[in-house]
């Protein structure tokens, strides 16, 4: 079956598949947010050399970048629960925020941690001199710095992680995606819904990439 | 007071301060000179535990530390008793003069912010940068910059303040300056150690100085011993060739 491109068909799909972009977006912040925290825990674990923990937290970050995100997923909402009942009331939406948060927070704590080493040593010198103690001296000194070189990595991770948001559709969550998918299965027109959902990714991006841009610009001007 | 007793310290297998024993009395300014490689900063930064000796103890106003027992906390109460000035200046670079002079007073101290920044106003204001107070050390001159180091070491309420070599990385029109805000606490017998090569500035304000050499203190006497009546020929070679150059 052969059929023509048809745009008026994208046209009138846009502001329905736009209705989910919303969850989309939520999970995003979600994920971001937790895997921001988690980052900065595990990367403060790495600096500092906790004993024991650090190694939990190096295989940790292993793992997480060692394997793909959907079957990481796949593992957490369809494979935990088998062993763990407490994981089979957890539904798709969170099963799919914990998935992202732990998967980019293993990414983001290494680029945390390289920010935090590549801070000169002479800045924790100057605080210890002073008597701050470690922890003191990372919340006053260092991480305030380390932030600097950070974000824009961190910005990234970001991006990445609105894009895979799209990954959380095989979880069953209903999210600009899976609408997409609904879509093109009920219209047949499968290259001009995943044209529709693609465009919107892509202005999405396009709008964090710009904000990324002035965010860089303010920090460059900070001191 | 400012007690050291046998103090060692070695990197792996390289022994660079070798049974260093002095008394610091309060109001005392000492100077360190000798040749480099000889372990002057390297012992200074053992006063503050930047380096950690291999063996000795360390004495400043209540805290008594030794190298082989040491805990964390002694460490942080030792660390409170002394601030150092060093040669690169270290100001915290996304601070503003103003905070990094006031920072040691809200974190270590834990003074209420508007008094920690009134104190770090005046201090400032004393070492003559009062129209420099919002800048960051990025906008300073490395003559501005070291005079935010010595504000922000004499903020920190420490019985004693540590200089390593605080005018070497100044450019020459700059060196001044810093030597007359050192004088001026010297004349307020603000205790300093001071490791330097401004031989000048040793002979005019230290009250004793030490000659080190090779992990030793080799002779210590008043600048007017040292550098008039050396007796140990090491210390009459190093302050004849010291004295030339400048
Ligand atoms: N972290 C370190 N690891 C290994 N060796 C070190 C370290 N710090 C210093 N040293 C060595 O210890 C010796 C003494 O160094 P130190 O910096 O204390 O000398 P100094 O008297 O301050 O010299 P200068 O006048 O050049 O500043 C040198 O041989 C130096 O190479
Ligand atoms: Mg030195």
């Amino acid at each position: 079956m052969q059929s023509s491109f048809d745009l008026q068909y994208i046209i009138e799909l846009m502001p329905i598949l736009f209705k989910y972009l919303g969850v989309t977006m939520e999970m995003a912040l979600w994920g971001f947010l937790f895997a921001l925290i988690l980052a900065l825990g595990l990367a403060l674990v790495r600096v500092f050399k906790i004993p024991f923990v650090q190694y939990i937290a190096s295989l940790y970050i292993s793992f997480f970048r060692g394997t793909p995100l959907l079957v990481q997923l796949f593992l957490l909402y369809y494979g935990l629960p088998q062993f763990m009942p407490i994981f089979i009331g957890m539904d798709a939406f969170t099963a799919a925020v914990v998935g992202l948060s732990l998967h980019f927070s293993a990414y983001m704590a290494e680029s945390i941690r390289a920010s935090i080493i590549g801070i000169d040593k002479s800045q924790m010198e100057a605080c210890l001199s002073l008597g701050m103690t470690r922890l003191q001296a990372m919340k006053r000194v260092i991480l305030p710095q380390a932030s600097r070189v950070a974000t824009p990595s961190l910005m990234n991770y970001f991006i990445d992680m609105i894009k895979s948001t799209s990954l959380a559709f095989t979880l069953g969550v209903a999210e600009i995606m899976a609408k997409a998918q609904m879509e093109a299965s009920s219209s047949f027109k499968f290259f001009e819904s995943f044209f529709a959902v693609a465009l919107i990714y892509w202005v999405v991006v396009l709008f964090f990439t710009r904000i990324q841009y002035l965010l860089e610009n303010r920090l460059n001007k900070a001191y | 007071m400012i007690k050291v007793s046998n103090l060692s310290k070695k990197f792996a297998d390289l022994a660079v301060l070798k049974d260093i024993n002095f008394v610091v009395d309060k109001g005392d300014i000492v100077v360190i000179i000798g040749p480099s490689g000889t372990g002057k900063s390297t012992l200074l930064r053992c006063l503050n535990y930047l380096e950690t000796p291999t063996t000795g103890q360390i004495h400043i106003g209540d805290v008594t530390i030794d190298a082989v027992s040491h805990k964390a906390k002694e460490v942080t109460a030792l660390r409170k008793q002394s601030s150092f000035v060093f040669q690169n200046y270290s100001l915290f670079a996304n601070k503003t003069a103003l905070q990094n002079v006031a920072e040691s007073l809200i974190t270590v101290w834990k003074t209420p912010k508007s008094e920690a920044l009134a104190t770090a106003e005046s201090i400032l204001i004393k070492v003559g940068l009062t129209d420099k107070l919002h800048a960051y050390p990025s906008q300073l001159s490395g003559g501005q910059q070291q005079r935010i180091g010595i504000a922000r070491a004499m903020a920190a309420k420490g019985e004693v303040i540590l200089f390593d070599e605080p005018t070497s990385a100044l450019d020459p029109e700059w060196v001044d300056e810093v030597l007359a805000v050192m004088k001026q606490l010297a004349v307020e017998r603000q205790t300093m150690i001071v490791v330097t090569h401004e031989m000048q500035f040793a002979k005019e304000v230290a009250d004793r100085v030490i000659f080190m050499e090779d992990g030793y203190i080799v002779e210590e006497g008043t600048p007017q011993q040292i550098f008039e009546q050396p007796e140990h020929h090491r210390t009459r070679a190093f302050v004849k060739r010291a004295l030339k150059q400048s």
